[in-house]
């Protein structure tokens, strides 16, 4: 299983890494970006997609809309704070996968992943 | 709450130092209350009476409980009330200055009472965090009031604020009477801009030490060093505590408020405001600024 970790914040990264080896993902891909996100997702088309909303350059909401037109099936999850109801209308206009509130805890990322892996 | 607020009287007042206030928030995670602060607290008995039976208590070897009743001063039922009670934060700061020889008994039970009788209000109604009276006793005190419109804003920020320090970072803190400037000089910071149908500049700030034990504690990881992580760490407490103003906001007050991406500043001086709130917390590790303007810098 591959997967993309899409966050401005190294801490963020790296505690989603230390999970995300944990849970038994082979290849663990980082973008600090929304830009960035976008460019690794088309070239390399991970299995599930971990994204924050808030970030340099492209956020969270357009790299999962450029993501969704390039793959509409590809699997984005949003993990931010802000979920204010304007974000989440538009991330479900765009077809998210799933939502992460922030903290990330370790459950609700292991809920989401084993929910992939039983192809819901 | 009513415990930051109790340590913030005690510093107000003269009552301890901040040395010693921060040795105490620190003690206090290790010290159990004891049941002549307990009996002190309830009114059940004075801080004579209790002094007098920690004396006898070297003597004999007998309960305080045991003794307290046996020289008529509680009756059993009263022990066992105090005994089954829950243990509220400042009685273990009350305690923990005691045992630290920062207060006597009587010293204690002086203070306590007058802040009881100085707060606007009760430790019931600090316990519940809806209660409107908690933020306008937090706006009383920061002076919000006289920011003008922005005044509502700020104590909504800084009430939510505070419950996402206790809830993320500790409940070892007091609050330290804050100040309003053009230009501050920052050590290590970090910034975020809220944006949308209010401008709101946002940041944490602190020296190096302060800045690395906030960061150790929100992370939950012993950071030693002031690199990559120990920013990431504060800013994105700042990131999270901003995320959630903005979605109780939009929720409460139907304001779409939106958030730039968290910025760090070293060794610079913060201008161009017109008015800058440095909201201060101390903590055992240091103090801790959050500053907070309702106009962006020019």
């Amino acid at each position: 299983m591959k997967a993309l970790v899409c966050d401005d914040s190294i801490l963020v990264r790296k505690k989603f890494k230390e999970l995300l080896t944990k849970i038994g993902f082979g290849t663990l891909l980082e973008a600090t970006d929304g830009e960035e996100a976008v460019r690794i997702y088309k070239a390399q088309q991970p299995d599930i997609v971990f994204m924050d909303i808030i970030m340099p350059k492209k956020t969270g909401l357009e790299a999962l809309k450029e993501i969704r037109a390039a793959n509409p099936n590809a699997k984005v999850v949003m993990a931010s704070s802000v979920g204010t109801q304007s974000h989440l209308k538009e991330a479900v206009d765009f077809g998210v996968y799933d939502f992460l509130q922030k903290p990330i805890e370790d459950a609700q990322v292991l809920k989401i992943v084993s929910n992939l892996a039983n192809g819901k | 709450m009513f415990t930051q607020f109790f340590g913030s009287y005690l510093l107000n007042n003269h009552l301890v130092t901040s040395e010693q206030l921060a040795q105490a928030l620190e003690l206090q995670k290790k010290v159990h209350v004891k049941l002549g602060v307990l009996a002190i607290n309830a009114g059940y008995m004075t801080a004579e009476q209790v002094d007098k039976l920690h004396k006898m208590q070297m003597h004999t070897d007998k309960r305080m409980g045991d003794l307290a009743v046996e020289m008529g001063y509680m009756t059993p039922d009263q022990v066992n009330e105090l005994l089954t009670s829950q243990k509220t934060g400042y009685l273990l700061l009350g305690q923990a200055l005691v045992e630290s020889g920062c207060m006597t008994n009587g010293q204690f039970a002086i203070a306590l009472d007058s802040y009881k009788r100085s707060a606007k209000i009760t430790e019931a109604e600090f316990a519940d965090e809806k209660a409107a009276s908690v933020r306008s006793v937090i706006s009383d005190f920061y002076g919000f009031s006289l920011a003008g419109t922005k005044g509502d804003l700020y104590a909504d920020y800084v009430s939510l604020l505070l419950k996402n320090i206790i809830r993320f970072i500790g409940d070892d803190f007091t609050l330290l009477p804050s100040s309003t400037v053009q230009l501050h000089a920052c050590k290590q910071a970090a910034i975020q801009v809220i944006k949308g149908s209010e401008q709101i500049f946002t940041a944490i700030e602190a020296s190096n030490d302060a800045f690395t034990a906030f960061a150790s504690r929100y992370a939950q990881e012993r950071f030693t060093e002031n690199d990559e992580y120990v920013k990431a760490s504060v800013g994105e407490f700042l990131n999270l505590h901003n995320g959630l103003f903005a979605v109780n906001t939009s929720n409460s007050l139907a304001v779409e408020l939106d958030l730039e991406p968290q910025d760090y500043e070293s060794d610079k001086i913060l201008n161009g405001f017109k008015n800058l709130f440095i909201v201060p917390i101390g903590f055992p590790f240091g103090t801790v600024n959050f500053l907070l303007s309702g106009e962006l810098p020019e």
